[in-house]
């Protein structure tokens, strides 16, 4: 399947910024199963500065700054996107959790090596006993680990009401979990926190849903924004994205733009301003099949 | 080791202080055995027997005051008044042998080298990781781990530039590293003011020990971080990087920075501009090279490390990614500070330099091993446990101070994630002298080693270092913050030392400089504030003293007349209110005394003398590194023991004028400080700017306050006018003894040759702003230029005789209309020009927003959403 995806992000200021430097994760990877044709970050006013470099997780991030007074700023990411359906895994074949864990702790090949990082506490996943014992209940003794993975995926979806006034980038997991609702980053945040709680590795990833449903499938929540969910490393299998939100192993509905820890490394756009006044933003999102 | 015999002179020198002394078990640092001395002690103990305990302690008193003086402080952060916490300083240094110092050395510089090759490998290929040489829980589960500087190319290859290192002795006498300092490690500065005070005090007998001095390791850490410039190699310029005034070691951020020569700035102070950091100055962007920082890691940089930061610079870690900027410590290299890596060093030791580990770490167990895990579980309540990870917000847990509930509920934390705790053995340090009372007592000491990295691979090991002694025997906690002390240390060399200098040598042609071209807007604007409060300090003053005098002089009769206008003086420069003589209600005619004593004593923000005190004292601080040593000392000596009078006292205001009195004094000297020793740089010009500007609007407010309402007899008004205009004699010798409005308007306002008239301010005002750097394009007068030309013309051009017309002849109240509004207009003009000046160099925001705002700049870090 082939998007064009069209993803806006506005700023409009009371006063005018006298300048301003930002870090952009706008630009989809190339994955196994995603191939990114095209893409280009377009900025107004013009950046002073414009850059990209490759961060620790391998995403390619625009770095810009202007120097000049303004009011308003655009930053739209144009992309074309090949995804594939990686096409399905058998949960019972996949190994038991705990030899998953085992494998993380002892292995140095350099792909668990890689996975092993995705275990530990981040910015926004700290943990605490009650995520520790929310998760165990999905995970049972010598239960396969996708088995598992999607047991717990779906006591989230049904478990947990989507509401986006109930929080915000700032409340902690904590809070969700006490009050069973949040919103996709809520969500992909709790069940990363849940694997790591066990030991397993989990990674945050955002990016987009087809905005058309193919016909005769419902609508997918999330799809007129930029959305959230998490990828579980599966030895054998690689990793293998979940869409809480959603409950659904992801296929080729979803273009992945980045990942990392969690939401705090891959966030689409990130700045600090001199002057401003008071802002507002708008972001909007247009998928289509190319 | 042994035990000394306890409170009994050494009865082989006379001259030697007594001992009160006990070493518990610990390492004893002064004596071999019971009353044998350790012999590197015996020059020491000598010279001080040569001069005698009286002479070494009336030595000790007047270098204390120099402590004291030079405002040698160490800051507590959460304490109001923590700024001032003075520096404690024993006068015993800590001696160290030349044998004993050699093998530390090597110790210290295979350690640094080692920390060196770590940080390259984890911020690269992770060879460590992937070789299985060290659990990768340690740089995964790390918060200082920053991924954001991963794969930074760095100039000159190194991370570690800086390095430092906590040293403690066992009680077999040997040395172990406690902590390890690696991201911007404090103290050099300190143990440098330790050694002159130090060293001038006991000059005799620091020569004849044979100290080796520490200026060598000062010029070699200002070559090798100019060394790192990335560009501009003839003239890099470096600064220091500091979090602020409140910060715990800002006295010796100040201090390093004057000393090495490199300029002081906040994370304010810079910005980055085409992935290159700028200093934001008077004369517009200069480039940055190198920046020696005080800030943490995380803080540098509140766009890709800690968002919530706004101590750092945005986009620092973009311009050291680029290769434009030169940062010492590299961002990132608080990773190995964790204790964790510890019990690993002697094997990556082995296999990153083949040598075995010389200088071990205080044994430490990660619980991320099983093995470790085990042992400490099993001794836990003999063990120290400490979060592995620096920035886990948790201190250290004492496990035989626990319950035995508190310790099962601390095993339970352990299991739930091992590999976030460690747990090291307390050391029992070893007993170092201090001098207590003209006494010798045993306190447990801890030392800090400085290193520098040198060109190849390097480390140069400071021939000294921080002292720092517990607070009591009974504690083994060494810290400053805990009210521990601090020595210097003497390296003992077995042949004579040659001085060093950091001055260049004799012959050597230096490069003419001319100071000012790189004034920080924010100091100027924090000069041009000191100035301000000063001048308004000096006024008030005066004006109080005026006042108290004629309080005192009271015996029963009537207020005398000019005290309303005296007291309405005061509260228009405190208040700011419009200058009206002080209504006394019929009622309570103590209202005025009430003022009085509220204006001298309220501590409650400048609206009082000693408010103002307290605020030219912060002032002052943030602009420490450009204020004189002696000048310093004169605003430290500004509010010694002013306590307000007790009810019933005999004779309330006695002790208050004197402290007045002595306040016109400091001030005067302070001023004159200023005018004597400061060069006629931009930061002069800001601080006289301030001056004049406050003493103008000052005069021209006690005018308008005394001589709008025609007072009969006026007398006595003109009168004290004069006195608190500091004019009387210019006065008396023009014009005798009569009083008139007339000339006193003509001296106190428009003679230009009277330093305390308007005009004078005026003239000096107009001509430093001609001096300020601005435009060159712009022909046409600055703002600021034309309102002060207008001020000083409209005050050349006025006649006296009009201004003193009073009008409405035979009323009671007489009011000169015309002086009136001549002299609010004045003051208006003054306002405008203190605000065209804030505007025009003190704001790098364009525009500014608002003219009375005095920190225009807020940043403001945001993320977009990434939900729905």
């Amino acid at each position: 399947m082939k998007y064009r995806v069209k993803h806006t992000t506005q700023y409009d200021y009371s006063e005018p910024v006298t300048f301003c430097h930002n870090k952009a994760n706008l630009t989809p990877p190339d994955l196994p199963s995603q191939r990114c044709e095209m893409n280009r970050v377009e900025i107004r006013p013009a950046p002073s500065v414009s850059i990209q470099r490759k961060d620790y997780f391998g995403n390619t991030v625009t770095f810009f700054s202007m120097h000049e007074p303004h009011r308003k700023l655009t930053v739209t990411s144009h992309s074309l996107v090949e995804v594939r359906d990686p096409g399905p895994v058998d949960p019972a074949a996949t190994p038991p959790w705990e030899s998953v864990r085992d494998n993380l702790r002892t292995n140095r090949s350099h792909e668990l090596l890689h996975a092993y990082q995705f275990v530990f506490d981040s910015s926004y996943v700290r943990l605490t006993s009650a995520l520790g014992e929310y998760a165990a209940a999905s995970f049972p003794p010598g239960l396969p680990i996708l088995a598992g993975a999607l047991d717990l995926m779906a006591r989230i979806h049904g478990e947990f009401e989507y509401n986006p006034e109930a929080t915000d980038i700032a409340t902690p997991l904590e809070t969700v979990l006490a009050q069973r609702k949040g919103v996709c980053q809520d969500f992909a945040h709790l069940q990363i926190a849940c694997f790591r709680s066990l030991g397993l590795a989990a990674r945050y990833v955002s990016g987009y849903l087809r905005t058309i449903p193919p016909p005769g499938r419902p609508r997918l929540v999330g799809a007129d924004a930029s959305h959230a969910w998490l990828s579980v490393f599966v030895p054998g299998a690689g990793w293998i994205d979940l869409d809480p939100t959603n409950n659904r192993i992801c296929g080729s509905d979803h273009i992945t733009l980045s990942s990392g820890r969690d939401y705090d490394e891959v966030s689409p756009i990130r700045g600090v301003i001199l002057g401003g006044g008071l802002q507002a933003m708008s972001v909007s999102v247009d998928v289509a099949e190319a | 080791m042994g035990t000394a015999p306890t409170s009994q002179s050494d009865s082989s020198s006379p001259g030697l202080p007594a001992v009160d002394w006990k070493t518990d078990g610990a390492y004893d640092e002064l004596y071999e055995s019971a009353g044998t001395l350790r012999p590197h002690w015996r020059p020491l103990l000598d010279g001080i027997g040569r001069i005698g305990v009286a002479e070494f302690t009336d030595r000790w008193d007047e270098a204390r005051r120099q402590l004291e003086d030079n405002g040698v402080t160490y800051n507590v952060y959460g304490d109001q008044r923590g700024t001032s916490r003075p520096w404690q300083l024993d006068p015993l240094p800590m001696l160290i042998p030349a044998a004993e110092w050699s093998r530390i050395e090597e110790g210290l510089s295979q350690r640094a080298r080692l920390l060196e090759l770590i940080l390259q490998d984890l911020y690269g290929e992770q060879r460590l990781l992937k070789d299985n040489v060290l659990p990768p829980e340690i740089v995964f589960a790390n918060p200082s781990f920053l991924r954001p500087c991963f794969g930074i190319d760095l100039p000159g290859r190194r991370w570690l530039q800086l390095y430092s290192c906590d040293l403690g002795r066992s009680p077999d006498g040997s040395w172990w590293v406690v902590a390890d300092r690696t991201q911007s490690p404090s103290g050099s500065g300190y143990a440098l003011e330790n050694r002159i005070v130090i060293s001038r005090a006991f000059q005799d007998i620091f020569r004849d020990c044979r100290v080796h001095r520490l200026a060598s390791y000062f010029k070699t850490l200002r070559e090798s971080l100019q060394a790192l410039a990335p560009a501009h190699r003839d003239t890099p310029r470096v600064v220091l990087l500091t979090p602020g005034p409140f910060n715990e070691t800002y006295f010796e951020h100040s201090y390093l920075a004057r000393y090495l020569g490199f300029t002081l700035v906040e994370g304010a102070d810079l910005t980055v501009r085409d992935n290159a950091v700028y200093l934001k100055t008077l004369e517009g962007l200069q480039p940055v090279d190198v920046i020696l920082r005080r800030l943490d890691d995380t803080f540098c940089d509140p766009l890709e490390l800690r968002g919530d930061s706004l101590l750092g610079v945005p986009g620092l870690v973009q311009a050291a990614q680029a290769g434009k900027v030169a940062i010492a410590n590299a961002l990132g290299t608080g990773l190995v500070e964790t204790p964790a890596l510890k019990p690993f060093l002697p094997a990556l030791c082995q296999h990153l330099l083949g040598e075995s580990l010389k200088l071990p770490s205080v044994a430490t167990w990660w619980c991320g091993q099983e093995e470790a895990l085990r042992y400490v579980l099993d001794h836990l309540g003999e063990l120290v446990i400490k979060p592995a990870f620096p920035q886990a917000e948790r201190g250290p847990v004492f496990g035989d101070r626990l319950s035995a509930a508190a310790l099962a509920e601390l095993a339970d934390a352990i299991r739930a994630r091992p590999f976030n705790y460690v747990a090291q053995e307390s050391i029992n340090l070893s007993a170092a002298p201090v001098w207590a009372n003209g006494r010798l007592e045993p306190r447990h000491f801890a030392f800090r080693s400085h290193l520098v990295g040198t060109g190849a691979d390097d480390y140069s090991v400071m021939p000294g270092g921080l002292t720092r002694v517990t607070a009591s025997w009974d504690t083994l906690v060494v810290s400053m913050r805990e009210g521990g002390g601090s020595k210097d240390t003497w390296i003992l060399s077995e042949t004579p030392v040659a001085p060093v200098s950091l001055l260049p040598p004799p012959g050597e042609a230096l490069t003419l400089r001319r100071a000012g071209r790189d004034l920080p807007s924010r100091i100027a604007d924090n000069l041009f504030w000191l100035g301000r409060y000063t001048a308004r300090a000096e006024e008030v003053t005066r004006l109080l003293r005026g006042t108290l005098i004629r309080l005192t002089d009271e015996t029963g009769q009537e207020l005398r007349s000019e005290l309303p206008v005296l007291v309405g003086a005061i509260r228009g420069l405190l208040d700011g209110t419009a200058p009206s003589p002080f209504a006394v209600p019929a009622d309570k005619p103590e209202a005025l005394e009430t003022y009085v004593s509220h204006a001298i004593f309220d501590a409650d923000g400048p609206t009082s003398l000693k408010g103002l005190l307290d605020a030219l004292r912060q002032g002052a601080w943030t602009v420490r590194d450009r204020i004189s040593v002696d000048s310093w000392r004169i605003l430290n000596r500004l509010d010694h023991d002013l306590a307000p009078p007790r009810p019933g006292d005999e004779a309330p205001w006695g002790e208050v004028l004197i402290f007045l009195n002595e306040m016109i004094v400091h001030l005067a000297a302070f001023s004159g400080m200023a005018m004597e020793s400061m060069t006629r740089a931009h930061g002069w010009r800001f601080l006289e700017m301030g001056r004049r500007l406050e003493r103008a609007s000052a005069t021209a407010s006690l005018l308008r306050c005394a001589l709008v309402t025609v007072h009969d007899p006026e007398d006595p008004i003109l009168s004290g006018v004069l006195e608190v205009a500091d004019s009387s004699m210019t006065y008396r010798s023009r014009y005798m003894n009569v009083l008139q409005a007339v000339p006193l308007l003509d001296l106190l306002l428009v003679d230009e040759s009277n330093p305390r008239s308007v005009a004078f301010q005026l003239a000096l005002l107009s001509e430093h702003v001609d001096h300020l750097p601005r435009d060159e394009q712009q022909s046409a007068r600055s703002t600021e230029q034309r309102l002060a030309l207008d001020l000083l013309t409209r005050l050349r051009l006025a006649d006296m005789t009009t201004l003193a017309q009073a009008g409405r002849p035979g009323s009671r109240h007489i009011r000169r209309a015309k002086l009136d509004v001549f002299l609010r207009d004045i003051s208006e003009g003054l306002l405008a020009l203190s605000d065209a000046v804030t505007q025009n160099y003190f704001s790098h925001s364009r525009p500014a927003r608002q003219l009375t705002q005095r920190r225009i700049e807020t940043l403001t870090t945001y993320a977009s959403p990434d939900s729905l």
